[in-house]
C-alpha cells in the first residue's frame, strides 16, 4: 500500500511540476499562433520579466505594485518588439522571423543583466517549496505548496486565455490571423494590433512563469535555458494549441518524474534531463502535429 | 464624396514594381462607374491580381509598390493607406483562391468580416441574417469548419465575409477559379444580386472571359501589364479579336494582342 501511495505521490508531484512547463509552453503557443514562428526569445523574456520584477521589489516597491509595473514593462517590450522587429519584417519568411527572435533573445538577456546585474536573486513569494501539512494528514501525500500554487495560477491563466480566444472579438481576430494573415488583413483586421496584443500577453505569461520558476530555483540566467524544456512539451501537445501546452506539460512532468524514480537508477540517475526529448522523438515519428495540434487541412 | 465624379474608382497610368526590380504593371488605366460591374480580363501573369492589390494596398505585403500613376477611390487618393484603412473606407478585396480561415467555422469566418466595424451582438446577428439571405447554402453549414467545406461554399464564405464589412466596392479576384460551371453561375448570380440590391460597385478579375463579360457592364483586357482593349461588355463579347483570342473561337495561330498588333503593323 505504501508502495502505491508513493507512486501516486510521484505522479502527482510530476503533474504539478508539469504545470510549470505548461506555463512556459503557453508563451510559445501564443506567439506561434500569431506569427507561425518558434519564439527563441521566450526564455529570455521569462528571465527579463522576473529579473525586472525582483529589481522593482529591491527598489522598495511592494509585491503587488512591483508586479503591475513589471506587467507594464512587458507590455512595453511587446510594443517595441512589434515596432522594431515584426513590422520591418512583415512579409518576410517565417525563417527570417525565427532568426530575428534569436537576436531578440540576446538583446533581452543583455538588457536585463545590464540593468539589474548578474548575481542570482532569491524570490520569496511567501509560498514555501515544502509539503502542505493538511494534505499529508488527510491523504498521506507529500505535495509541495509551491507546486500547488503554480498549477492553480497556470490553470487560471490558461482558462482566461482560452475564454479570451473563444469569445472575444480580439480572440476571433487572433484566430483569423493564425489561419491566414493575408486574408485577415484583406478584411480589415489590423495585423499590427494583433501582434502587439499577442506579444504583450506572451510577456505577461513569461513574467508569471518566471516568478514560479524563480521562487523554486532562484532568479538567474539558467531560467533562459529552462524555457527550452518547453520544446518537448510543444512537440507533444502541438505548437498551436493551448490545451496542448497544458496536457503536454502534464505528460512531460509526470513521465519524467516516474522515469526518474523507477528507471533512473538503472541509468545512474539524472534521466530527467533527456527523457522528455526521447518522448518527443516518438511523437515526432508517430504524431507530428502533436496531441492537440491543428491538423493540417489540405483539400486536394 | 466627390460629387462631380460618377466613378467610384479611377486608375490613371499606374505602374507597379515588385521588389524594386520586376515591373508587373506598365501602364494601366481604368474606371469603375459607381454601382457598376467592371471585368478585368487577361491570362495568367497579365497583371489582374496586381492591379487589384494595388487598389486595396495589399501590394505592400508582397514588396510591391505603385511607382507611377494615381489611384483615386471615392474621391480619396490611394497612397499611404493600409488595407485596414481601405476596408474602413468601404473597399474590400476578396483574394484569389478564396482564402477562408480553415480552422474557423463558416459563421466565425463571416463574423470576422465585420472586424472593422463596431457592432453589437444583435447588430451582428442582423447582418448575419442578411448575408445568409444572399448566400443561402451557407446557413446549413454555419457550424462546419470552413476548411472542410466545398470549393463553391468556400468562395461563398469569402464573398460573404467581405460583405460583412459593408463595402461600397468589392474587388473580386477570380471567383470562378476551380469551380464547376453551375457553381460559377451561382456565384455570379449572387454577385449580381449584391450589385443590384446593395448597390456595391464591383471590379472583377477573371480568366473566364465569357462568364465575366456576361455578368459585367464594362470590360478591360490586359496583357503583360498593359490595357489592350476596353469597351462595354456587349461590344467585347462580339468583338472578333476577343472572340478569337479569349473566347476560343479561333481561326489562325494568333494567341494574344501582341501577335495581332505585330501582324497589323507588318
Amino acid at each position: 500500500m505504501t508502495e502505491f501511495l508513493f507512486f501516486i505521490e510521484v505522479v502527482v508531484s510530476g503533474l504539478l511540476a508539469g504545470t510549470m512547463y505548461s506555463l512556459v509552453a503557453l508563451g510559445f503557443v501564443l506567439i506561434y499562433k500569431a506569427s507561425s514562428t518558434f519564439n527563441f526569445a521566450q526564455g529570455a523574456m521569462v528571465f527579463f520579466a522576473v529579473l525586472a520584477f525582483v529589481g522593482f521589489m529591491e527598489l522598495g516597491l511592494p509585491f503587488i505594485p512591483a508586479f503591475f509595473v513589471a506587467v507594464l514593462l512587458m507590455f512595453f517590450v511587446g510594443f517595441c518588439t512589434e515596432r522594431l522587429v515584426l513590422k520591418p519584417l512583415i512579409s518576410q519568411s517565417e525563417d527570417t522571423l525565427l532568426m530575428a527572435t534569436i537576436g531578440l533573445g540576446f538583446v533581452l538577456e543583455g538588457l536585463a543583466q545590464a540593468a539589474w546585474g548578474v548575481e542570482v536573486r532569491r524570490l520569496d513569494l511567501g509560498i514555501g517549496d515544502f509539503p502542505i501539512q493538511w494534505i499529508i494528514d488527510t491523504a498521506g501525500l507529500f505535495i509541495s505548496a509551491l507546486d500547488l500554487t503554480a498549477s492553480l495560477v497556470a490553470g487560471i491563466l490558461i482558462i482566461g486565455l482560452a475564454l479570451l480566444f473563444k469569445y472575444t472579438k480580439m480572440g476571433l481576430g487572433l484566430r483569423a490571423v493564425a489561419d491566414d494573415p493575408g486574408a485577415a488583413s484583406s478584411i480589415g483586421i489590423p495585423l499590427n494590433n494583433i501582434m502587439l496584443v499577442v506579444w504583450s500577453a506572451a510577456g505577461v505569461v513569461a513574467l508569471v512563469a518566471g516568478m514560479m520558476w524563480g521562487a523554486r530555483a532562484g532568479v538567474q540566467f539558467a531560467l533562459v535555458d529552462l524555457a527550452l524544456k518547453a520544446l518537448p512539451v510543444l512537440i507533444i501537445g502541438g505548437f498551436s494549441s493551448i490545451p496542448g501546452a497544458i496536457v503536454g506539460g502534464l505528460i512531460i512532468g509526470a513521465t519524467e518524474k516516474v522515469l526518474e524514480v523507477y528507471i533512473g537508477p538503472f541509468f545512474g540517475g539524472a534521466i530527467e534531463g533527456w527523457a522528455p526529448y526521447v518522448l518527443a522523438i516518438f511523437f515526432l515519428l508517430y504524431r507530428p502535429e502533436g496531441l492537440f495540434g491543428e491538423k493540417i487541412i489540405r483539400r486536394v | 464624396m466627390n460629387a462631380n465624379s460618377d466613378n467610384i474608382l479611377e486608375i490613371d497610368a499606374v505602374e507597379v514594381v515588385y521588389g524594386g526590380v520586376i515591373a508587373a504593371l506598365h501602364d494601366v488605366s481604368l474606371n469603375v462607374p459607381r454601382g457598376k460591374v467592371v471585368a478585368l480580363l487577361g491570362g495568367n501573369g497579365a497583371g489582374k491580381s496586381t492591379t487589384l492589390k494595388a487598389i486595396s494596398t495589399m501590394l505592400a505585403a508582397e514588396q510591391g509598390k505603385v511607382t507611377r500613376g494615381s489611384i483615386t477611390y471615392d474621391g480619396t487618393r490611394v497612397k499611404d493607406q493600409n488595407p485596414t484603412d481601405m476596408v474602413r473606407l468601404g473597399m474590400v478585396q476578396v483574394l484569389e483562391g478564396r482564402r477562408c480561415f480553415g480552422h474557423l467555422t463558416v459563421e466565425e469566418n463571416i463574423i470576422a468580416g465585420a472586424y472593422s466595424r463596431k457592432l453589437s451582438k444583435s447588430d451582428i446577428n442582423d447582418e448575419l441574417e442578411k448575408v445568409y439571405g444572399y448566400f443561402k447554402p451557407l446557413r446549413d453549414k454555419r457550424k462546419s469548419q470552413a476548411g472542410f467545406t466545398s470549393g463553391g461554399e468556400q468562395q461563398m464564405v469569402a464573398v460573404a465575409r467581405a460583405m460583412m464589412a459593408k463595402p461600397k466596392m468589392l474587388l473580386l479576384d477570380e471567383p470562378s477559379m476551380g469551380l464547376a460551371p453551375q457553381l460559377v453561375a451561382e456565384i455570379f448570380n449572387i454577385v449580381n444580386e449584391l450589385n443590384e440590391k446593395e448597390g456595391v460597385s464591383i471590379l472583377l478579375a477573371e480568366q473566364n472571359t465569357n462568364v465575366a463579360l456576361r455578368n459585367a457592364d464594362y470590360g478591360y483586357i490586359i496583357e503583360t501589364g498593359h490595357v489592350m482593349l476596353h469597351g462595354t461588355a456587349g461590344d467585347l463579347l462580339h468583338d472578333e479579336k476577343v472572340k478569337e483570342l479569349y473566347l476560343g473561337i479561333s481561326k489562325s495561330g494568333r494567341k494574344n494582342f501582341r501577335d495581332v498588333l505585330r501582324e497589323e503593323s507588318a
